[in-house]
């Protein structure tokens, strides 16, 4: 057995990687999990459901559904936490490698965020630390306190980046701008802050003026999106141009929101197959994206309730109701947006209007946002494209009114967000707004869903911990609310 | 022949004779059998002295049947040894042993001794009257251990084929070419004695007992012959007509349910399958337990390419890469011809398999081939088997109410509902609208499964030639099976050579070997379980009101797409899989081993042995084949589809040595053996999968679009010394003790040394002598001994490993840890120790026979790849933790209720009482487990501190304290907060009962066989409930269900839910208790009729023995407890998803015929 140590040496895989590449594929692993945020976060808010039964309950009936409902949290955990703990663990003391390590923490705590505005209390301290510490059945943290680490943790790294060290340039996000992390690490940190705003506003007005004049992602070009390509596709799209293409509708609710307003982003977003009687009849010759033609799919509907409301609307089909276009804004290569110039405009125009920040005026955030959005759907696919002069008469038709600002504010925040369950899902929480009805299906378990279940796996494997965090958050249950949300 | 039989004329009429003596000395009517055939048969006085039989006629045709009749029930048995020459000696002792098929005569069934073995005289002519020309004349007198005269002693002139068999007072005579020529002498169960004439014209010689040949030879550890009776552990042995005549493609399935203490799984995966083989229960809680197959002293490849999706943990199972493919690529015993197998030998427990060390913790099959024919010259033999197997259909569905959803039928063109059942109430005149504007009436479909799945056909083909001399032989066979699956476009071909030969050089050096070829082509073996593209699953799942006509008459869209027929994409028409995917596996392989045998003294004699198992698998498959409906379109100017094109390589290399001793010193013998192994262990694959195409159809690694090779190697081994040595006493009492350490190259340095004992006592009480009396054998044996196993711990297992993902992402690399399972450098062998005790009785002449044996097995230190919390990051972890339980009682029980000469009656029974237990995991608090498999749909296997091993878990219905079901506001039943248990997957009760008759030569022959006391989960009826085809289902069709129970308050449930959404808990809330079943069965498995016309060939013809049988497998179904499925029709060969059941193909009724010519 003299040799048997280098007879058990792998001659074919690589034991160590440059973690820059690895923090990429944290990166890749943000992409939000396709059902998981389809059939809970993008349904709560009553942007996008689905009629159907079985696998695709969630939002549309608000009952739980364990099968998706532990997506987002496998997702993350094993794509993103994985990853940027490893990073984390290998550059940590590393000289020439501080920026890396800045920019895994960030990655790091953005997921981090996700994970616990959806479940509340989750491992945070010891989450991820299956290889670096061996920690193998975590312990969960108070919602609370996970916030108040990630508001260190964010201000630390963002702090720490530092142009004079080494330059990351393999980053698949800002391509190692130290500028535009940092306005990355400002905007999350803005988020944070203003997720506070009604459980402890003091905190939040606290990190949210602490914040000064960013940088903050203000302009599309700085957006923290992930660039999908045709070997690296857009989760959600890939499940609306496949296995769901006939399943998922714009809502009502949604759909008439926009077309009330006269907003242009209806024509951009929507398609309604005139005529279609079925799933395959849903074809390219019958798209119309005229607002005036789009008509959402009313909530609170199964399968036959969604055939009866079709009727009712003069419809051939429930296939006639308005979709998402996943030719356009949720085909196959579109970028996942994480952080936007909409949203953080949005953000600042609430910290603007609650006197949290002092520059700039709350309306020019406001249309600022609004506008960053119409432009961003253009550049997701020419199709989507919004002429200036329809953005300008959008804008001017909608000043900010004082006595309505946050409704207006959290309304845009909303459209800003779509297809991005997670975070549109979080605000609607946070904010109240916009005010949408309960969801009327009569076997609904709660009128709203407040957060997503545990997997059934950290009931199985993780027993006791899961014990403890229900004992101190509350049932596992999809009406329980976090921490935050009061 | 020198001695024609002519004697026709003479013979007295047999039935007269026989029946006017009711009551006949044995000695009398063997001299009658003489005079009616003119044949000879020789014996000692004192075996058949006082002993009497039951009057009976012989039939007219054979000597042979007529003895063997005559014999029945005496202790006695005969050998040929000439043309019209037989000799009589005692039974062997142990006879019941618990061999499988207990009504043929024990003794030489397992002998490979060539000194022993009986057609080593065949070829003596006798010359006693022959004129001869030879010019030396020797007579004399050959006398017993007792000096008594000794009749039929074969006497050969060495070298020649010139002989004779001493008369009935032991003289003889003989012509020798010359006075140096060396006379050998020899009878079953005496020493040979060779002497040299040296010009005597006298010799007398004395026989002396050979104790040891008297035996049962059976072939331990290492290939290693020992004599049953010293044996202190239980074996099984398998005569090869079990495997033979009631064949199957995959050898072992023709074994379910006849071995005691084996549980045989046939798998619903089609021809080429992979077969599931558990002796004396499950070990390990969340690996490997499979036992080691060994041929001809080698150990070679089992590797298993079945498909367990969500498997948890490890058991070496090679799956396929990108999905879309849930198919069964077979095992390694899938590459044996059953006609090459000369017996089989089942080491059960710890301590028969003590030997192999690390691989023996699951026992070892033990498999001789074929080396030598039965006599000089060519043999020929020929056998063909053909078996026609029909598709068996359980389902029981609700056919009240068709397809649709929430009570709506299908009226426009292009529905989707086409899985789900859940439309409107038949009614005559009724239509629904199919795909684009196809009308049909809607009514009840009743036969899917029969009209999809055609009849499968198995036909086997082999010729075999072999020869024999004193020296030596070889046996040369070809054999071709072809298989045509269920599925229609399923077949499999499986060709082998196999050439056994072994020659003495000198006396002292001898040299053995064996070459195995087989050439395996598997033809699109059909997907199970899973959704994409599983033929099973879409058509078990099919709207009730879907005619099969119109779903293949419209498989494909106006582009050549998948036509979309269901909402549920992923479902894929079966048609179109049918006629889209493909998958093909080629595997040659060759195996083999060489051994060369030096005798230093007649007690001392080394070997060695070097041995390969080498095969190469090329498989190519489409795992998404174009334009199904489940898959997003590809970019623009390609055509969508994944298509994977992998080679493989695996060499096991074993070169071993074994010395050994045998001497005995008046009553004490002495039996010892030193050896030692090196194991050396190379697979690699090279694979790449390439997505989206240019060229639509072309699938090649060319015309794709996005590329992503593998390669992949492994490497391991490990050095082994071992031995054994045996004490016995008067024959009577044994003791035998074995040491083995094993080096393994997985584990770190400092663990990787492991010492294996095992000691094992045989007392044999009670000793077969041949007189009469109710006990005519006894043994009491107890044995103890350990293994271990690092089968567990894949090579490299120490370190993470990082890949770069194939495709640049924004122009840059993007990396990270390989897979999702956490390294742990610090495992140690998992450990399995066993104690043994079990009893063999032998009573009332052989009428009835008993072997049973109970065993303990505590295995420890499990290499347990345990889930972990998904918020570690990683999903398993290899813990070195883990302590099992065993206990189990397996007995074979044989009894001869009926024996005369016209007709026998014989009735064999095994059972095993097998019970679980897990003692530990990472702490022995009760209650705690780990997750080590996940149903595909919903639900899973666990391990759990204090309970028995493989709990099916899952949420079930909420219930208050008296038990009624909890229902939420809605209507809707809610479920446990926590998942429960249903109970253990793993059988406590397995076993058969077969009863064999003979009436004048016809043997007919049934085989009953149970598993009880398994829970299963069923994703069939999972999935049948919530697409409303189970029965259960009609419940509240019309204004929803009530279901019966109280609310949330305590009340009783007044609201009615939605019938879908009511069914649909299983899947949307997870709640799978309704698809929760017993598992058990009784199958009548096994018809036999057969026929052996060998004695009404005359004795000129060139055929010299035709066996015919007619053969019907998997029978009847007499007994279950799950709806709508056969509860073993289903196909994953892993222990970490037993009892989670998902569709597999249906069952199927053999029935056939073998028919076995001998030239």
């Amino acid at each position: 057995d003299q040799n048997f140590d280098e007879f058990n040496t792998n001659q074919v895989n690589a034991t160590a990687i440059d973690p820059a590449f690895q923090l990429n594929a944290a990166v890749v692993g943000l992409a939000f999990p396709t059902l998981g945020t389809l059939t809970f976060d993008i349904g709560i808010v009553q942007q996008i459901i689905s009629p159907n039964s079985g696998v695709l309950t969630g939002a549309n009936y608000n009952q739980d559904n364990r099968e998706f409902s532990q997506s987002l949290w496998q997702g993350y955990y094993r794509n993103v936490i994985k990853n940027t703990r490893d990073v984390i663990s290998r550059v940590e003391g590393v000289s020439n490698r501080g920026n890396l390590l800045q920019m895994a923490r960030l990655v790091q705590a953005y997921g981090f965020m996700v994970l616990t505005d959806d479940y509340g209390s989750i491992p945070y301290f010891d989450g991820g630390k299956g290889y670096t510490n061996q920690v193998f059945l975590p312990k969960y943290d108070a919602q609370q306190d996970i916030y108040a680490d990630l508001i260190k943790e964010v201000r630390e790294a963002t702090g720490a980046l530092s142009s004079s060290q080494r330059i990351e340039t393999a980053d698949v996000l800002y391509a190692g701008n130290i500028d535009k992390w940092k306005a990355f690490g400002n905007s999350l940190l803005l988020r944070l802050g203003m997720r506070l705003s009604e459980v402890d506003p003091a905190l939040a007005q606290q990190v949210v003026s602490s914040l000064g004049s960013g940088p903050f992602i203000l302009d599309n070009t700085d957006n923290a999106a992930i660039r999908h390509d045709n070997n690296y596709q857009n989760p959600t799209g890939n499940t609306l141009n496949s296995t769901e293409a006939s399943n998922f509708y714009l809502t009502q609710p949604f759909v008439d929101f926009l077309k009330n307003s006269n907003d242009p982003r209806l024509s951009a977003i929507a398609v309604r197959y005139v005529g279609a009687s079925s799933g395959p009849e849903q074809t390219p010759e019958r798209a119309s994206f005229s607002a005036d033609l789009q008509i959402g799919m009313p909530m609170g509907n199964d399968n036959a309730g969604a055939v009866k409301a079709a009727s009712d609307a003069g419809l051939a089909s429930f296939y006639e109701f308005s979709q998402a276009d996943r030719r356009r804004v949720a085909k196959l290569t579109a970028p996942n947006f994480l952080i936007t110039a909409s949203q953080t405009n949005l953000l600042l125009a609430e910290a603007r209007h609650r006197g949290w920040i002092s520059s700039g005026s709350a309306e020019e955030y406001f249309h600022a946002g609004i506008r960053a959005h119409m432009v961003q759907l253009g550049q997701v696919d020419a199709g989507s494209m919004i002429p200036p002069e329809e953005i300008n008469a959008f804008l001017q038709a909608n000043p900010l009114i004082q006595a309505s600002a946050l409704e207006q504010i959290n309304d845009q925040y909303w459209i800003a967000s779509f297809l991005n369950g997670p975070e549109a899902f979080a605000n609607f929480r946070r904010s109240g707004f916009p005010a949408l009805a309960p969801n009327p299906f009569p076997g609904r378990e709660v009128p709203f869903i407040n957060r997503l279940t545990y997997p059934n796996s950290e009931i199985s494997v993780n027993a006791a911990n899961v014990q403890e965090a229900i004992s101190l958050q509350g049932p596992d249950e999809i009406g329980t609310k976090v921490w935050w949300d009061k | 022949q020198n001695e024609p039989l002519i004697a026709s004329s003479k013979r007295s009429d047999p039935f007269e004779k026989s029946t006017k003596e009711p009551k006949a000395l044995l000695k009398d009517r063997l001299h009658d059998l003489e005079e009616v055939f003119q044949v000879s048969i020789a014996f000692k006085d004192d075996l058949v002295q006082k002993k009497v039989v039951q009057p009976g006629f012989f039939p007219k045709a054979s000597p042979e049947e007529s003895l063997s009749l005559l014999l029945k029930g005496t202790g006695i048995q005969y050998e040929k040894v000439g043309a019209g020459s037989y000799v009589l000696f005692p039974k062997a002792s142990s006879k019941a042993s618990s061999s499988v098929n207990p009504e043929i005569p024990a003794g030489f069934l397992d002998r490979t001794n060539p000194q022993n073995v009986p057609h080593e005289r065949m070829g003596i002519k006798r010359e006693v009257r022959k004129p001869s020309h030879a010019e030396f004349s020797v007579t004399g007198r050959v006398m017993d251990e007792k000096g008594n005269g000794f009749p039929g002693v074969n006497i050969l002139v060495k070298g020649t084929t010139q002989g004779t068999v001493t008369d009935i007072s032991g003289n003889y005579s003989l012509n020798v070419p010359d006075g140096s020529s060396v006379l050998v002498f020899s009878f079953v169960g005496y020493n040979s004695q060779e002497v040299q004439v040296q010009n005597r014209s006298v010799i007398n010689v004395s026989m002396s007992l050979d104790e040891s040949s008297l035996e049962e030879i059976v072939v331990t550890a290492l290939g290693v012959e020992k004599s049953a009776k010293s044996l202190g552990y239980s074996t099984a042995r398998v005569k090869s007509d079990e495997l033979t005549i009631n064949r199957t493609p995959n050898l072992m399935n023709a074994l379910q349910g006849k071995i005691a203490g084996v549980n045989i799984s046939s798998l619903g995966t089609g021809p080429g399958g992979t077969s599931k083989i558990r002796i004396r229960g499950q070990s390990s809680i969340s690996g490997q337990n499979n036992p080691l197959i060994v041929i001809n002293g080698v150990p070679i490849d089992n590797t298993n390419f079945g498909t367990n999706p969500g498997n948890n943990a490890s058991d070496n199972s090679i799956g396929v890469r990108g999905g879309g493919v849930t198919s069964d690529g077979g095992d390694g015993l899938s590459s044996i011809n059953p006609d090459d197998v000369e017996s089989m030998t089942v080491l059960k427990g710890a301590a028969a398999a003590a030997l192999y060390g690390s691989r023996a913790k699951d026992g070892v099959i033990m498999i001789t081939t074929k080396s030598k024919g039965d006599r000089q010259g060519i043999g020929v033999t020929y056998n063909i088997n053909y078996t026609n197997e029909a598709p068996l259909d359980f389902t029981d569905y609700q056919y009240e109410y068709g397809q649709g959803e929430q009570g709506v039928r299908p009226t426009t063109p292009n529905p989707t509902s086409g899985q789900w059942s859940f439309g409107e109430r038949f009614q005559p005149g009724m239509t629904q609208v199919l795909f684009d504007g196809v009308t049909v009436p809607y009514q009840p479909v009743r036969n899917h499964i029969r009209d999809f799945f055609r009849n499968g056909q198995n036909l086997t083909n082999s010729l075999s030639l072999a020869s024999a001399s004193e020296k030596g032989g070889f046996n040369l066979s070809f054999s071709d099976l072809t298989s045509r699956g269920i599925v229609p476009n399923n077949s499999y071909n499986r060709k082998t050579i196999n050439l056994g030969f072994g020659y003495d050089l000198t006396p002292k050096l001898s040299f053995r070997g064996n070459i195995n070829y087989s050439n395996e082509k598997n033809t699109n073996p059909p997907n199970i379980g899973q959704q994409d593209n599983t033929i099973p699953v879409a058509l078990y799942n099919l709207a009730n009101s879907m005619p099969l006509n119109v779903l293949d008459e419209n498989k494909y869209d106006e582009d050549g797409n998948e036509a979309v027929y269901s909402r549920f994409r992923n479902r894929t028409n079966p048609y179109f899989t049918l006629a889209e995917q493909f998958n093909r596996i080629i595997r040659d392989r060759i195996f083999g081993n060489v051994s060369l045998k030096y005798n230093f003294t007649p007690w001392l004699n080394i070997q060695g042995r070097v041995g390969q198992d080498y095969w190469s698998r090329d498989q190519d498959y489409n795992n998404f084949p174009t334009g199904q409906a489940s898959r997003a379109p590809a970019p623009a100017g390609f055509v969508n589809g994944v298509y994977t094109q992998e080679s493989r390589r695996f060499r096991e290399i074993n070169a071993d040595f074994l010395i050994s001793a045998n001497k005995s010193f008046g009553d004490i013998g002495f039996n010892a053996s030193f050896g030692g192994n090196h194991m050396y262990r190379r697979s690699d694959v090279n694979s790449v999968q390439v997505t989206d195409f240019v060229v639509r159809g072309l699938y090649t690694v060319q015309n794709g679009r996005a590329k992503d090779p593998i390669f992949d190697l492994s490497e391991r081994a490990v050095n082994s010394l071992y031995g054994s040595a045996e004490v016995s006493l008067k024959n009577r009492l044994f003791l035998t003790g074995t040491l083995r350490n094993d080096w393994f190259s997985t584990l770190s340095e400092a663990n990787r040394s492991i010492l294996y004992p095992s000691v094992a006592t045989s007392w044999v009480f009670k000793d077969n002598t041949g007189e009469s009396g109710w006990l005519n054998f006894g043994k009491l044996r107890v044995a103890y001994a350990e293994v271990g196993s690092d089968s567990d711990v894949a090579p490299y297992s120490d370190v993470l490993f990082y890949g770069i993902n194939n495709n640049l992402f924004g122009n840059q690399p993007v990396g990270g840890p390989i897979g999702t399972t956490l390294p742990n450098p610090d495992l140690r062998p998992m450990r399995v120790a066993e104690t043994e005790v079990g009893f063999e009785l032998t009573m009332f002449q052989g009428r009835v026979s008993l072997d049973v044996a109970g065993y303990h097995k505590i295995t420890t230190d499990q290499i347990v790849r345990a889930q972990i919390s998904d918020a570690s990051g990683f999903v398993t972890t290899s813990i070195n933790s883990g302590k099992s339980q065993n206990q189990g009682v397996e007995m074979l029980l044989t009894l001869v209720p009926i024996e005369n000469s016209n007709f026998t009656w014989e009735f064999t029974t095994n059972a095993t009482y097998n019970k679980t237990k897990v003692l530990s995991l990472l702490t022995d608090t009760p209650g705690e487990r780990i997750t080590v498999g996940t149903h595909v749909f919903n639900g899973e296997l666990r391990q759990i501190v204090g309970e028995e091993m493989a709990q099916i878990a899952g949420f079930g219905f909420r219930r208050d304290e008296q038990g009624r079901i909890i229902y939420g506001a809605n209507g809707i039943p809610l479920r446990t907060p926590d998942l429960i248990n249903f109970g253990s997957a793993l059988p406590k009760w397995f076993g058969g009962f077969n009863n064999a008759f003979n009436y004048k030569g016809v043997m007919f022959s049934f085989l009953i066989d149970f598993k009880l006391g398994n829970m299963m989960l069923s994703g069939t009826n999972f999935n049948a409930i919530r697409h409303g085809l189970h029965k259960m289902t009609l419940q509240g069709r019309e204004g929803g269900v009530i279901g019966e129970g109280v609310n949330q308050n305590g009340e009783p449930n007044t609201v009615a839910a939605p019938v879908q959404s009511y069914w649909e808990v299983v899947r949307s809330q997870a709640l799978i208790e309704p698809a929760v079943f017993d598992g058990g069965y009784w199958k009548l498995r096994q018809i036999t009729l057969g026929y052996d016309f060998t004695k009404h060939l005359k004795e000129k013809s060139p055929i010299r023995g035709l066996k015919l049988n007619f053969v019907a497998n998997n029978v009847l179904l007499l007994q279950k407890w799950v709806d709508n499925i056969d509860p073993e029709s289903f196909g994953y060969s892993s222990d970490n998803l037993v009892g989670m059941e998902s569709t597999g193909l249906p069952t199927t009724r053999g029935l056939g015929f073998n028919l076995n010519v001998k030239f």
